[in-house]
């Protein structure tokens, strides 16, 4: 199956999603499929990437804070036993105020550490997650705050620490 | 006992000269051509565009506004070279120098343009302003007493 079949397929199996085949120029010409689906259907769309190429291999999960809602992103292999494969990039968002996503673990079980890293540093909340504990971040990380955050829930300014520079110390009478 | 199958390797390495480079008795080895080694500044040339600090990634470098310089601390510095490429009047270079072991890691060998050389700039870019200034009083009061 190649990119433009999957695309017919995925579009008339799920006619509200938004399905879009982006092609790169030169020097890796490739062709890649981005699919938005609404995270109430997305489990189901993530069930029929599998019952359509049992083999996919699931690469990784990159979520970002866009403003009003949380948006992840679903990096897929597919069909990579036919020559080309066809790069699947399949996306939900969920909003700020009620961030919770359904968990694909039961589809694809090396999705359980993308998504303890999306749950610790964006604040996504997965529903039946098998594991929710914290995967990267240290034990007495406060709660509440979310380090890719951009808005309030983010990082607070004396959080962050700068050794400094020579110059700038010796303006402020030290050393 | 089973012969180990490394043991005439290691026999025939037994009668030959060791391939080390004894450092502080003989020359470290050789550095390549265009060797990263300790980044240097040439404060004359610079003009103060702050471009090597918007590329620095490590924070090396600090803006003096008053004096329109850069100064350097090396003690962070990645030896990466996008400040000498970015440079656009060749103010900065890199050099073989990379025995910067130090017990202070604010030694002077690690700073470039600090402290007193600052004060001193400072002090001769007055002279040069004092200097500019009765000059051009002087020729006032000729052009005064000639009209």
């Amino acid at each position: 199956m190649n990119v433009d079949e999957f695309a017919k397929v995925f579009g008339e199996r799920f006619p509200d999603a938004e399905v879009r085949i982006s092609e790169n120029k030169q020097p890796h010409p490739r062709r890649r499929v981005w699919v938005t689906v609404g995270r109430d259907r997305f489990h189901e769309a993530m069930a029929f990437i599998k019952e359509l190429d049992p083999t996919a291999q699931f690469s990784i999960i990159i979520a970002r804070d866009a403003g009003e809602t949380l948006e992840a992103k679903y990096h897929l292999e597919l069909f990579w036993e036919d020559g080309e494969s066809v790069s699947l990039i399949i996306g939900t968002s969920a909003p700020k105020e009620n961030p919770t996503l359904p968990t694909v673990t039961d589809v694809f079980p090396s999705a359980l550490a993308y998504e303890r890293e999306v749950q610790e540093f964006l604040g996504i909340r997965y529903e039946g997650i098998p594991d929710p504990r914290r995967l990267f971040l240290p034990d007495d990380w406060p709660e509440g705050v979310y380090p890719l955050r951009l808005d309030d829930t983010g990082i607070k300014p004396e959080m962050v620490k700068n050794a400094g520079h020579p110059y700038s110390l010796k303006k402020e009478g030290e050393r | 006992m089973r012969v180990p199958p490394t043991l005439s390797t290691v026999l025939g390495n037994l009668f030959k000269k060791p391939a080390t480079n004894p450092f502080p008795k003989s020359d470290p080895v050789p550095v390549p051509e265009g060797f990263r080694g300790k980044l240097v500044y040439d404060v004359e040339k610079c003009v103060g565009c702050r471009l090597c600090i918007t590329v620095c990634p490590a924070g090396v470098i600090e803006y003096v506004p008053e004096v329109r310089k850069v100064t350097f601390w090396l003690g962070r510095c990645t030896f990466c070279a996008q400040c000498v490429d970015v440079c656009p009047v060749n103010a900065l270079s890199m050099s073989d120098e990379f025995l910067l072991a130090t017990a202070d890691k604010y030694d002077d060998n690690l700073r470039w343009f600090h402290g007193e050389e600052i004060e001193e700039f400072k002090r001769k870019l007055e002279e040069k302003k004092k200097a500019r200034e009765s000059f051009k009083k002087e020729a006032r009061k000729a052009v005064e007493s000639e009209g």
